[in-house]
């Protein structure tokens, strides 16, 4: 009998134990990773441009928070960011060495379509080589 | 040349000196905004992602936030705020359009504050906001303006669920610094 009662004690202290974890790690889940995440499309920056200017909506739904890989010339460059065939705008957390009207990979986290600039934005970018 | 060509040489002159106004932009401008309660986890994003936008002949000002772009400590809480409270899918973008009164950039030396009138619209909802205190100034051709308002979550149509109304508060505090580089 008394050991029936503490078996029955450990196993609710189990529980209980499990229950805490699986909710402390539900609340303090890791954010996405995008580095290690694998592209949902993979587009020329222009293809991508395109798309924004003749749908914007349609192409918001579909490309909205997604990873993309955007490929396509410089042609801007900043310590953090750089610019993509003058439409797609890519942010990195690290600095960035490129060279102008070099030719890339990049892949990053859509963010959204800009229309003061007519820029799409990309954020947690990497670079991609091959 | 006749007069079709003069006339459309005029014209050409005129859109020129129409595109060549002083416009001062930033792409990765800074907004966060703060809702915590004290003794509760801390309510805070931070988007770096801002585009804004300052034309300092006539103190013209936009900014655009994508609002996928804040990000919070808390994976948890930014999914929330997405899915819940922005309905950042619906609503992507947050923009504030309005004009910096008496803007004169030329003369500036020093940090001055300026006031600032016009509209601020997130989660579909338009709210004026007037006489904003913008502090800015003008370093080595580099405009900086920074500054800071409260907006209420009502205001803008957002419900804050019961469960979590002591842990969030209704007031908002929004801070911007923006360093502009001219176009």
């Amino acid at each position: 009998m008394h050991t029936k009662t503490i078996k029955r004690l450990l196993f609710i202290l189990v529980v209980i134990i499990i229950g805490i974890t699986i909710g402390y790690n539900y609340l303090y889940q890791d954010h996405r990773n995008i580095e290690v995440e694998k592209p949902d499309f993979k587009v020329s920056a222009k293809a991508i441009t395109d798309s924004f200017i003749n749908q914007p909506e349609i192409s918001e739904t579909k490309y909205l928070n997604k990873t993309i890989e955007i490929s396509g010339i410089v042609t801007e460059f900043n310590k953090n960011d750089v610019t993509v065939d003058n439409t797609v705008f890519c942010q990195f957390n690290t600095d960035i060495n490129y060279a102008l009207n070099e030719k890339i990979k990049i892949k990053g986290r859509l963010i959204g379509y800009d229309d003061l600039l007519e820029i799409i934005k990309l954020d947690q970018c990497i670079s991609i080589t091959d | 040349m006749n007069k079709k060509h003069i006339f459309l040489l005029i014209l050409f002159l005129i859109s020129t000196l129409s595109f060549s106004q002083n416009k001062y932009i930033t792409k990765t401008g800074n907004v966060d905004f703060e809702a915590s309660v004290s003794s509760f986890e801390e309510v805070k994003a931070i988007n770096n992602s801002t585009t804004a936008i300052v034309n300092v002949d006539n103190g013209d000002f936009a900014a655009l936030i994508l609002v996928k772009g804040f990000r919070f400590k808390n994976a948890l809480m930014e999914e929330h705020f997405n899915e819940n409270y922005a309905e950042s899918d619906t609503y992507p973008k947050a923009t504030f359009k309005g004009k910096i009164k008496d803007l004169n950039v030329s003369t500036l030396n020093t940090t001055s504050i300026f006031k600032a009138d016009g509209t601020l619209t997130f989660h579909g909802k338009s709210k004026s906001l007037n006489d904003i205190a913008f502090k800015i100034n003008n370093v080595d051709g580099l405009i900086t303006i920074t500054g800071t308002f409260d907006i209420k979550v009502s205001d803008f149509d957002i419900d804050i669920p019961k469960i979590v109304s002591d842990k969030v508060a209704e007031t908002v505090n929004v801070s911007f610094d923006f360093t502009l580089n001219k176009k």
